[in-house]
């Protein structure tokens, strides 16, 4: 049949085409989501802020590509997924907590938080979450220690209850959430210079979750270019509103009001880059409306009730516990029904 | 009046693939080669297969019968040439690996014929009763042309216990690159509604709706104008769907028209609905009016990999080889030959393989097209992001279902509903982590199928 070469014909399982969308670019596009925080962080807290940044992201790479050295497993390095963990475990940090600490951290976050579970994919927690629990349970007290932001820096804090003239640290609106619960004076404290704070990011508080304005560009960019799903950041975010608003309702002179609970904090940093982590989520879509108003509802349970001002990396490691349950809990049904039903 | 052709109604899930169908969908439907030899599969069609009717030596005529069987799910098979049978051997099947074939040489005289076929202007499907049509469409092996190949008499003709009410008729040819569909709406489409109209009158059906994918207003506007030239057309409506990924699927179809799920594990009758593609009715008409067997069959050869892609009118039993080779052969980068289009259809090695009744294309691929991520080295673990999920039109969850069967858990398979797959391949199509989870998912009913064989 003519000069047909035949011998270059190969063949393989149908479907014999593919969307070009592959994990490296989803990867890539979480990043792109989280540049703005990055920018963010880099504008109201400097040289730390990069410092923070850098550290974390080159210790996970570090960490994995020696992982699969030590294993010998193919290098994994190149679907950028340790950069994404890198760069959350960063933002979730303290801006003043020292490289040495970060290190730490990125190594446990992907060591023990990924690698341990055999890579990506099969771990069951949020590596870095994983990675910020271990050093707030080894460095508590810096990990508590927060700067004040540098455009405000040197005057007097526009926005603490107290005045801390001078003071290179302050505490996060967080911080006063709690203090206000117990001196009933949380409406006093909540005002619209404090909500322009949060917006804008100009609060103390980890890197990366202080400016609401960065994290809703971020998350909007992942939701056009549908790397996430909106059901996950919306149970998080409802449920959260829903808990602080019948406490609002019951004494809203001690609680602060819902608004102020989803700007501050990790909350929206949690519901758009750090529940929806997928590895980690549950698969279907009733299992992730039941993931996310877990996180929501203990976070706020925390927040109010607990001991610790924020709760975010709880809830979401505790969620992470029970997402194989959940999944097994929320089976899809088939388009048909159920077969012999 | 004005003709819609934006379709509003579709199914949940699916995916959305380049189309690529331009490469041939302007190109007429022409005569293919004039073959040597065919082979005519012994099953190309869902049930039992066919016991030959002639031995090695008989001399055989283009249309007669050659294989039959009594088994009532089958269709027999016929010679589309003059010709000698030379052997019954073994040929590559798609599907069912190697499997037996009538060989047959060709006289040097074989007119082309047949797709000159001519529909008279007094046609009138009442001159035909219903076991007359039910019983000239088992006479001339016609089977679903769509891919499943099930014999269509079995389908149209009427059972008592599953009453029919609405005939669908498919013309989405969702799959891309295959553009035989279209060419046969657009230059055969009085010979579909003549098929349609009985078919309509061999199941009984009330009710029948041609749904076309809305990417193909040509065929949108040629099925209503032959609508209103053929008298007595009520009742017979085109609607057109959106066009997604698999909307040609029998399930997907009759969910976006009527709105209704066939039950999992189910078929169309249950719900008192008859699918029926658009060359399918193209044949039971040709079949019915004329007396023609189901010997010849349009196939669109097309694909970046073939020099000369085009939509051919081919004797069944052409070698895929040959039908390269009358187009211009494969080019330098072709690297994979697909009986069908690239979502669904089976990459041969054999290119001896002979057309059978549901080749609808073959497509010929290079690694620009296939660009899956393993040639890359991109290939990573399942990120659990549940895209497999979303697409799936029959609401599984693959990537539960793929690493089950990968694990050897066929049992936690089964419990994720493995069987209601139709293996249409969105979910790999889509999944970023390049995992071939319609691999699996086909291995792994394989397996489960074997496993209830060896326990009988």
């Amino acid at each position: 049949m003519g000069d047909t070469r035949y011998e270059d014909i190969t063949v393989s399982p149908a479907p014999h085409i593919s969307r070009p969308l592959w994990t490296h670019r989803v990867m890539i596009d979480v990043i792109i989501g989280l540049a703005p925080a990055m920018a963010a962080a880099g504008y109201y807290f400097r040289l730390n802020a990069l410092i923070l940044i850098c550290t974390c992201v080159i210790s996970s790479v570090a960490t994995e590509w020696l992982c699969n050295l030590i294993r010998k497993k193919p290098n994994s390095v190149g679907d950028f997924s340790a950069v994404v963990t890198g760069i959350i475990l960063a933002l979730s940090l303290p801006p003043a907590l020292p490289i040495w600490a970060a290190i730490i951290g990125s190594c446990f976050a992907i060591a023990i938080g990924k690698m341990v579970f055999g890579g990506l994919g099969a771990n069951i927690f949020n590596p870095a979450m994983v990675g910020r629990a271990f050093l707030t349970a080894s460095f508590g007290m810096m990990m508590t220690t927060w700067t004040v932001p540098a455009t405000i820096d040197g005057k007097m804090p526009r926005i603490a209850p107290e005045n801390m003239l001078n003071a290179r640290t302050q505490a996060t609106p967080l911080w006063w959430s709690k203090k206000a619960i117990k001196d009933k004076n949380g409406a006093k404290i909540y005002n619209e210079q404090l909500f322009e704070s949060t917006f804008t990011g100009e609060v103390g508080g980890c890197l990366g979750e202080t400016s609401t304005i960065a994290l809703l560009i971020g998350a909007l960019y992942l939701l056009i270019r549908r790397t996430i799903n909106v059901h996950i950041p919306l149970a998080v975010l409802v449920s959260a509103f829903a808990f602080a608003a019948i406490f609002y309702i019951i004494d809203s002179d001690a609680y602060m009001q819902p608004l102020f609970h989803l700007s501050t904090g990790a909350m929206l940093l949690c519901a758009f880059f750090i529940a929806t982590d997928p590895v980690t989520a549950p698969l279907t879509r009733r299992g992730m409306w039941i993931f996310g108003a877990g996180v929501g509802t203990i976070t706020m349970l925390i927040r109010i009730v607990g001991a610790y001002p924020e709760g975010v990396m709880f809830s979401v490691l505790l969620m992470n516990a029970v997402t194989p349950l959940i999944d097994r809990l929320c089976k899809r049904v088939p388009a048909g029904g159920k077969p012999g039903v | 009046m004005k003709i819609e052709t934006k379709g509003r109604f579709s199914f949940s899930g699916g995916a959305h693939p380049a189309q690529s169908k331009d490469l041939t969908s302007e190109r007429q439907i022409e005569p293919g080669p004039a073959v040597e030899q065919v082979a005519i599969m012994l099953s190309q069609h869902t049930g039992a297969v066919c016991r030959p009717l002639v031995r090695e030596g008989n001399m055989v005529q283009a249309g007669q019968k050659i294989g039959d069987s009594d088994a009532f799910v089958s269709a027999p098979v016929h010679s589309p040439i003059n010709g000698k049978v030379k052997e019954i051997a073994l040929r590559s099947h798609a599907v069912l690996g190697r499997s037996p074939a009538i060989i047959i040489d060709a006289y040097r005289y074989n007119p082309t014929r047949r797709s000159y076929f001519k529909l008279r202007d007094d046609f009138d499907e009442n001159n035909y009763s219903a076991e007359q049509i039910c019983d000239a469409v088992r006479q001339a092996g016609i089977v679903g042309m769509g891919g499943a190949g099930f014999p269509t008499r079995v389908k149209i003709e009427p059972n008592p216990r599953l009453p029919k009410e609405t005939l669908i008729i498919n013309g989405c040819e969702c799959e891309p690159y295959i553009t035989c569909d279209y060419r046969i709406m657009l230059e055969w489409s009085n010979r579909i509604i003549a098929g349609v109209k009985l078919a309509r009158r061999a199941s009984g059906c009330s009710k029948v709706i041609i749904g076309i994918e809305d990417n193909k207003p040509r065929a949108i506007e040629a099925m209503n104008t032959a609508l209103e030239t053929l008298a007595d057309s009520d009742g017979i409506k085109v609607v057109p769907v959106k066009t997604k990924y698999p909307q040609g699927g029998e399930r997907q179809l009759i969910k976006a028209i009527l709105k209704k799920h066939v039950p999992t594990g189910g078929i169309p009758p249950m719900i008192g609905v008859v699918v029926l593609n658009v060359a399918t009715a193209a044949a039971i008409a040709e079949a019915v009016v004329s007396d023609l067997p189901l010997t010849h069959r349009v196939v669109t050869v097309t694909g970046e990999g073939t020099a000369n892609p085009g939509n051919y009118y081919v004797p069944i039993g052409t070698s895929v080889g040959e039908l390269i080779e009358f187009c211009g052969g494969l080019r330098e980068e072709a690297v994979r030959v697909i009986l069908g289009g690239p979502m669904m259809g089976v990459a041969i090695a054999d290119l001896t393989t002979p057309v059978t009744k549901t080749t609808g294309a073959i497509t010929v691929l290079t690694e620009k097209q296939i660009g899956r991520a393993k040639f890359a080295g991109r290939q990573t673990p399942c990120l659990r992001c549940g895209r497999c999920l979303e697409v799936c039109p029959e609401h599984l969850n693959p990537t539960k279902i793929a690493h089950a069967v990968k694990n050897n858990l066929l049992d936690v398979a089964e419990s994720y509903y493995m069987s209601a797959c139709m293996e249409c391949g969105c979910c790999s199509y889509v999944c970023p982590a390049n995992i071939e989870l319609t691999g699996y998912i086909k291995t792994g009913k394989t397996l489960v199928a074997r496993q209830k064989q060896s326990s009988l």
